[in-house]
């Protein structure tokens, strides 16, 4: 699985940068055409979802998800799937 | 099967406003009802009129958008015609609390079987920030120019003096336990109450010296205690700061209730 930003929804309000425990959403800098600055993904193989939600067969973590108050957090299906090797420090 | 189901993705993005905390709690709320195993077709959300009440117009089931104030007394009228029907009302602190005071009162009274969830961002943000009945003492509103004067209410014990059934508050930050209130919340039979305290950073935010989205959520996440701690501390005779908001259940039990499916 893969973490994705939906362009078309994200408003920019940076709630995703406090709530993720990696931090894996950096806040953007770079505006797009509808005058949004998108966070930027730092690593995201490192999200507990995108590690494992096909091992245990369910969502894991999400909490950014249900966080951001405008549904632009998702995961995309990788294909083919491909392996990472992921790096967490604690 | 995801919560993201229930949403209608054409209607979306919403109107609220970058990093407002309505689209969060209609998320905690999909998904608390997505573990339901209801059909769309036999769940109803009903509103009121504000901001907060805009949300039924994003989910896929059949739902009212109602007038200001009266969307427990719409929500009762469905529920008692067709008690099959799972009910869940939206509404703000404004709609519920201000203009809408006795309905809910009296769905608490009467202990009817909907659960309520109110999106408290303790002002009238839809209208411009006007004070509403949960502004607290010294904030700053278009009708609060010097601070307000009042004492806000506290819905949680004003639901649980009125007679619901179950009563718990979150806030915005606290999105897994929101979720788990809901849940049990829609599963207890009888008037089921959530209040969740959320951010509305054009009309409180903004004049309340919350200068990003998430200084108004760190505030809400520093300034909630747990009641369990609560009631440890009132035991230990300690003192409880004023400003504190009372997270978690705070009321369970079987009164007799009404709307109930046999
Ligand atoms: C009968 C009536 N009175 C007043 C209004 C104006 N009005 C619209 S929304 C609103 C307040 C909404 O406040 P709240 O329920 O807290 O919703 P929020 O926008 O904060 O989510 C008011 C007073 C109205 N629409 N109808
Ligand atoms: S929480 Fe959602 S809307 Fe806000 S910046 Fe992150 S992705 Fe964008
Ligand atoms: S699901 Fe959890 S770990 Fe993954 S990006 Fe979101 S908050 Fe971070
Ligand atoms: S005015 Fe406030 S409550 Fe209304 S959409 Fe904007 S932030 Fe949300
Ligand atoms: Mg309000």
């Amino acid at each position: 699985m893969k973490l994705a930003i939906d362009e078309t929804r994200c408003k920019g309000c940076n709630l995703c940068t406090k709530v993720c425990p990696y931090k894996i959403f950096k806040e953007g800098k770079r505006l797009n055409r509808k005058g949004v600055a998108l966070p930027e993904l730092d690593r995201p193989e490192r999200c507990a979802n995108c590690r494992l939600q096909k091992l245990y067969g369910r969502q894991l973590c999400g909490v950014c998800q249900l966080t951001c108050p405008d549904q632009a957090i998702h995961w995309i299906e990788e294909e083919p799937y491909e392996l990472h090797k992921v790096a967490i420090e604690y | 099967m995801s919560y993201e189901d229930w949403y209608r993705q054409d209607r979306l993005p919403h109107i609220f406003c970058a990093g407002c905390g309505n689209g969060t709690i209609i998320n905690c709320t999909l998904a608390a009802i997505e573990q339901m195993d209801w059909k769309k077709e036999e769940t109803v959300f009903v509103s009121g009129i504000g901001c907060s009440s805009r949300a039924p117009g994003y989910i896929l089931t059949d739902s009212l958008h109602t007038t200001h104030g009266r969307a427990i007394a719409f929500a009762t009228g469905v529920k008692m015609a067709n008690p099959d029907l799972h009910v869940v009302v939206f509404t703000g602190d404004g709609d519920m609390a201000a203009i809408g005071g006795n309905h809910f009162i009296h769905a608490c009274r009467r202990n009817i079987d909907l659960t309520v969830i109110c999106m408290n961002n303790q002002i009238y943000g839809m209208t411009g920030g006007q004070g509403s009945p949960t502004t607290p003492k010294g904030c700053l509103s278009s009708t609060t120019p010097f601070g307000c004067a009042e004492t806000p209410f506290d819905l949680c014990e004003l639901a649980t003096a009125a007679g619901a059934n179950y009563v718990s508050r979150w806030t915005s930050y606290h999105v897994k336990e929101l979720e788990k209130a809901v849940k049990v919340g829609l599963e207890t039979p009888g008037f089921s109450f959530i209040e969740a305290l959320t951010q509305c950073p054009t009309a409180f935010g903004r004049r309340n010296k919350f200068r990003q989205v998430s200084d108004h959520v760190e505030y809400l996440r520093s300034h909630s205690l747990l009641k369990a701690k609560r009631d440890r501390m009132l035991e230990n005779h300690e003192q409880i700061p004023e400003d504190m908001y009372i997270v978690g259940e705070i009321t369970r039990r079987k009164r007799p209730a009404m709307g109930v499916k046999p």
